[in-house]
């Protein structure tokens, strides 16, 4: 699945970097590597999509709001034990 | 110290308060600390309900970390991250309490990886085309997202959590689980790559994706210069 062709960085080096990438925490020499890199091989693109994707699957369906009713609950409770009337 | 504690968050005192010369009384800093870390709510008891995987624990686990913050309210630092410090309260308090409670002792399973970078350039679990990976990836119900989260071990999935849900930086992580960022990172990496396979397996369970032999994947194998 690789292209075949040779590139500045290796292809195994630019998917070790995949996760610093996309969660933007890679040092800027690298990220312009990894984007070049990018820019001439199709199977790094589609490794670097999918985990993208995953990050935004995970985010969509992972993510919870608390219930009113629990959310009321918890509000209550905490105010009973932290609020006192200074007297 | 009064000024300090008014203008904690940035923002201008509220109105009545500005000309306060008195001390802040506990009703006055539970009603700061509310409107402060309230709003947090939601995501504290989303990251809670993927720590305890269940309603009940995962309310509990976040009336107490309200209620811990609070007593330590006082020790948070004006100009510093609110939900940050909450987020660590809440992981600090999961890990000292409800893991006691289940009897699983903190085993940091990502610590013991060595070398995963090199581990991880020769490992890929591709054995479907790419495009049908995504497409399926599109076609999973939520609950078999949140189901595969849930599959992979403790460490991995509350740093995949905090990095994915929540976009934390990796200092932010390192800070909350008390770990280096080094530490981050590994569990990161391996989490990822655990729940990228338990999504794939959870793909072809639900006949998105059609197992195939698994073919070496090429990337790793020698090419032609």
């Amino acid at each position: 699945m690789s292209c075949g062709r040779p590139h500045e960085v290796p292809c195994t080096q630019v998917l070790s970097l995949v996760y610093v990438y996309i969660d933007d925490e890679i040092d800027e020499v690298q990220r312009v590597q990894v984007t070049r890199h990018l820019g001439e091989c199709g199977p790094c693109v589609e490794q670097f999509t999918i985990e993208r994707r995953i990050r935004e699957r995970v985010r969509s369906a992972c993510g919870c709001e608390v219930d009113e009713e629990v959310r009321a609950r918890m509000v209550a409770r905490f105010r009973s034990v932290t609020y006192r009337t200074d007297s | 110290m009064l000024i300090e504690r008014l203008h904690r968050d940035g923002s201008p005192a509220p109105v009545g308060c500005s000309t306060m010369t008195t001390v802040e009384t506990d009703e006055e800093r539970a009603q700061r600390f509310e409107r402060d870390a309230m709003p947090f709510l939601d995501q504290l008891y989303g990251a809670a309900m993927r720590m305890t995987r269940n309603p009940s624990d995962a309310e509990d686990l976040v009336q107490e970390t309200l209620l811990k913050g609070f007593a330590a309210f006082d020790s948070f630092h004006e100009g510093t991250n609110l939900r940050a410090w909450l987020f660590r309260i809440l992981t600090n308090t999961y890990i000292n309490q409800y893991r006691r409670k289940q009897r699983q002792p903190y085993q940091s399973s990502a610590d013991e990886l060595t070398d995963w970078q090199l581990h991880d350039a020769q490992e890929h679990s591709a054995s479907a085309p790419r495009s049908a990976e995504t497409e399926a990836l599109e076609r999973l119900a939520d609950s078999d997202v949140v189901e595969a989260l849930a599959a992979i071990p403790e460490d991995f999935r509350l740093a995949v959590y905090l990095a994915d849900v929540e976009g934390f930086s990796y200092k932010e992580i390192a800070e909350i689980m008390e770990t280096p960022v080094g530490t981050v990172m590994s569990r990161l990496h391996r989490g990822r790559k655990l729940l990228r396979e338990s999504l794939h397996d959870y793909a072809i369970e639900r006949g998105f994706i059609h197992p195939e032999p698994a073919l070496a994947d090429p990337i790793d194998e020698e090419r032609p210069v």
